[in-house]
């Protein structure tokens, strides 16, 4: 049995005056809508996001029924909403479900989340030392840029198609093009990455309606399957790990490849959550896509990735991953065959996530 | 439907601080002794999933240092639900294993709530701020809410609500993991101070720190590892609406009923007083316990309250409900509902430290939000319902 | 003995109540309770929000409801909590009329000293009106509390 999405609703990402219960509504209406189906049609949902980045403790409380479940099964994932199409996938898989509403949310106007991401560190061994979020990022690119020897304008590079292809995608918050000029002589904000090089923190939500096969074929002619979920961790303790790659990433892309039955080479499309454009460049060597140290020689070909301008153009903490794969979606709606997605979670990307559709 | 069963429970010892540990190594203890209940070793886990309401530790996302303990370099996730977490953790874990995807895979969920000075205000934060918040509604206040209306609707009188307390308490007295030890009576709990009325200190849960892990396999693992899993039957979630205000009637929890009927027709149960040998049930008030009663089955409406102290609910009584002294002894919040499942679990397997006779099916469940969420599981000693 | 760290969070928020809300906030200012009907179910929400959860729908046919209601039920608050209010205090959810759904208030004008005798006062049927603040703000507190009107 295969499970398929059917329904695609993507809010406009950037700053929102409304609360999130209102933005996420408008998600899953539109998902609804996409799907030309009903609430009544849903049998669950399956929510993804942050609360104190939200401010709000239990904030599926908030979003449960403004994505539909109102007397309806509810779950969350308090991670990236890409665990929550994850765990929607095991749902409807084990025969348990039929139709599930996966809605992602993440506000991250309303509050400074280099803050609240500090206080996810531990108080006794990190905490003190004040290690922002985007520093372990920064610490990674880092190490991956020495140990490769990656030059500055192959980054600014990265983040120069970024911004093309999020000029062209409607839903994607900064969309300015940059030039590599403007990259390099941006402010240097947390060595090495310059303002130009990190990304925008952006409210807005997504909503992915999945079913089973027989109901999906119902529902749509031509469903977006599952084909491949991986996710995998990495320890907690920055000291411990090799900060020059992403072996989280690594782990979840063997993990999804093995279930799809298939491997990097028959990949056509590829988001990547790309917090900075070193993170691009490891996440696309984590996933088969270069060798390693190799990523670079990706971007002066026409390899697809980050049609949507990826994480370095659009970020809801909390809904960023998901963002991707609904990107992904549309892709895999407009011709192309199979194509993956990733998104990562926690400091120096503890966590991986990544998942393949296909046609 | 892939069968799958629990097959190893581990608590630590629930305090109100447990200053020797932290974070991963509290993670730690209750994983390794879930382990070691099992028989098997992390190399045979596929999984884990872990749970915990988040700003309550003081740390925001607790899982990514705690997952240090419980198997990184494997797949990871994170839920968090509110009061209803550590069961939702737990209907997580069972769905990986029932979708194919995975074997063996734990569920922990590991809380801290004595770090926190005062839980009500961080409670005070899942109301809405623009709304609501300004009230100072937390947990207890919701609880009262419900009291007040099931008393003038029904006459359910302050003994009533006491009996369940004395009954709790005496239950935990058997529980070597449980928080609160403390024998009393009827009239400790009616002369102990009013918190919110109607409730008084004796109707309301401790703050507790500690960890639990449950771990599930599938059917043909489930086998190979042990003679007795508790198979899960079925388990069912709900949400209500956002704003307290909404809920048609208080006196009632008719949310509860509701997911209560998905799951006795998930699991082919037609009158749960018969078919279901024991409840944990997620009360951390007196007065929850009864409208729980009330709502899954257990007794009429306006009825509930005869129960504990007609010795039905106690563990010799016809409908014994949380013999483990439950939520009012114990209360981990995003582990609690966790706890009860493992509780639940030792039941049906005949391994727990206050077994109720016989017991063959037992019933998990947890409430969040404010009265907005439930969750249940139904585990048994036999992989069907049998009459 | 084991090493024990003091630690505050002190994270700012800047909550956006959104454009539905915010009329219900500006209606506060002239002492005005607003509600939204729900064009399916027709039930009047209060407060009010921008769609119905049971009907998923939009809602935006406003309507205004009295700073009069009954008592569905209620809680005296005596513990003291960290950043809560002063004990005691109560808080009630009030149905007014012409609403649907009721609402989080606090309730006053009644002695708390002794909880079972306030109990009296404030029973669930129990018609309360909405004492207001001299100059509204545009803020929830602009309603003080609700107190038992005399029959
Ligand atoms: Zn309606």
């Amino acid at each position: 049995m295969k499970v398929g999405i059917v329904g695609i609703g993507i809010t406009h990402f950037g700053v929102h005056e409304e609360p999130f219960y209102n933005v996420a509504y408008t998600a899953a209406r539109k998902a609804l809508e996409d799907a030309e189906m009903e609430r009544h049609e849903i049998d669950n949902v399956v929510l993804g996001g942050y609360d104190v980045s939200v401010g709000r403790t239990i904030s599926n409380m908030y979003t449960a029924p403004a994505a539909g479940g109102y007397l309806k099964d509810e779950i969350r994932v308090s991670d990236d909403a890409a665990y929550a199409l994850a765990l929607a996938y095991m749902r409807i898989k084990s025969g348990i479900f039929d139709v599930a509403m996966v809605l992602g949310y993440g506000h991250c106007s309303e509050t400074p989340i280099e803050l609240v991401e500090l206080l996810s560190l531990d108080p006794f061994f990190h905490r003190d030392l004040g290690i922002s979020y985007q520093m372990s990022y920064a610490m990674q690119s880092y190490a991956y840029k020495m140990k490769y020897g990656v030059e500055d304008e192959t980054a600014a590079e990265v983040v120069v198609r970024a911004r093309k292809r999020a000029s062209k995608y409607e839903y994607a918050h900064v969309r300015e093009e940059v030039s590599v000029d403007d990259v390099l002589s941006s402010e240097m904000v947390i060595f090495p990455l310059r303002k130009l090089e990190l990304p925008p923190w952006s409210d807005g939500c997504v909503a992915l309606i999945l079913a089973e096969e027989t109901i999906a074929r119902r529902i749509n002619p031509e469903p977006i399957w599952v084909e491949g979920l991986g996710w995998n961790t990495e320890n907690y303790y920055m000291g411990s790990r090799d900060l020059a790659e992403l072996s989280s990433t690594r782990k979840a892309g063997e993990m999804a490849y093995r279930m799809a039955g298939c491997d990097a080479k028959s990949v056509e499309a590829v988001e990547i959550m790309d917090l900075t454009p070193y993170h691009h460049l490891m996440a696309l060597e984590a996933l088969g896509f270069a060798a390693d140290g190799k990523g670079g020689e990706l971007i002066e070909s026409d390899f697809p990735t980050n049609s949507s301008g990826g994480a370095l153009c659009t970020n809801a903490h909390g809904t960023t991953g998901l963002f991707l794969t609904a990107n992904l979606a549309l892709q895999i709606r407009d011709g192309c065959d199979r194509g993956i997605s990733h998104a990562v979670s926690g400091y120096a990307a503890q966590n991986s996530i990544v998942t393949i559709l296909g046609v | 439907m892939r069968r799958a069963a629990v097959i190893g429970v581990g608590q630590t010892k629930f305090r109100t601080r447990r200053d020797d540990k932290t974070h991963p190594e509290l993670t730690r203890e209750a994983v390794s002794r879930a382990l070691e209940h099992a028989g098997i070793t992390m190399d045979d886990v596929d999984a884990f999933v872990f749970g915990t309401m988040d700003p309550f530790d003081g740390i925001n996302c607790p899982d990514r240092w705690s997952s240090t303990a419980a198997g990184f370099g494997k797949p990871f996730m994170k839920i968090s639900t509110g009061g209803t977490t550590g069961l939702t953790t737990g209907i997580a874990a069972y769905q990986h294993v029932a979708s194919g995807l995975f074997d063996v895979v734990v569920a922990v969920c590991t809380q801290r709530v004595g770090e926190n000075v005062d839980a009500q205000p961080v409670l005070n934060t899942a109301v809405d701020p623009i709304y609501e918040r300004h009230s100072g509604v937390g947990a207890i206040s919701v609880a009262a809410i419900q009291a007040t209306v099931h008393m003038q609707k029904y006459g359910t009188t302050e003994e009533q609500m006491a009996w369940v307390s004395v009954k709790d308490h005496e239950n935990a007295l058997k529980n070597p993991y449980a928080h609160i030890k403390k024998k009393i009576g009827v009239e400790d709990v009616l002369s102990s101070p009013v918190v919110s009325s109607p409730l008084k200190l004796y109707e309301c849960c401790p703050r507790s720190d500690g960890s639990v892990a449950v771990i599930f396999a599938s059917e043909e693992k489930a086998e190979q590892i042990r003679d007795d899993p508790a198979w899960i039957l079925a388990e069912s979630s709900i949400s209500d609406s956002y704003f307290v205000g909404d809920r048609p009637d208080l006196a009632v929890w008719d949310s509860l009923s509701i997911a209560g009927r998905r799951l006795y027709r998930l699991a082919g149960i037609d009158d749960p007083k018969k078919d279901i040998d024991v409840a944990e049930l997620y009360s951390p008030f007196t007065i929850q316990e009864i409208l729980e009663l009330e709502a899954l089955g257990f007794a009429e409406k306006g009825e509930g309250a005869k129960l504990a102290e007609e010795g039905v609910t106690f563990v010799d009584g016809d409908m014994p409900t949380n013999p483990s002294g439950g939520v009012l002894c114990t209360n981990p919040i995003g582990a609690t509902g966790l706890v009860r499942l493992g509780e639940a679990s030792l039941q049906v397997m005949g391994e727990a430290s206050n077994q109720v006779d016989g017991a063959e099916v037992a019933l998990a469940h947890a409430w969040g939000g404010t009265l907005q969420f439930h969750a249940l599981m139904l585990v048994s000693s036999h992989k069907k319902l049998r009459r | 003995m084991v090493l024990r760290i003091e630690a505050k969070w002190e994270i700012p928020y800047v909550h956006s109540a959104g454009e539905h809300a915010t009329k219900f906030f500006e209606a506060l200012k002239e002492k005005k309770i607003l509600g939204v009907k729900c064009p399916k179910c027709q039930r009047v929400l209060v407060p009010p929000r921008a769609f119905c959860e049971r009907c998923y729908v939009d809602t935006d046919e406003w309507v205004e409801v009295k700073d009069e209601g009954v008592i569905e039920t209620v809680t005296i608050n005596y513990a003291r909590f960290t950043g809560l209010p002063d004990p005691p205090y109560a808080v009630g959810i009030i149905k007014l009329d012409g609403a649907d759904t009721g609402m989080l208030a606090y309730l006053g004008g009644v002695d708390l000293t002794d909880w079972k005798k306030a109990h009296e006062k404030l029973k669930v049927g129990t018609r309360v009106k909405a004492v207001w603040k001299d100059r509204p703000e545009g803020r929830i507190t602009d309603i003080l509390y609700f107190k038992p009107v005399e029959e």
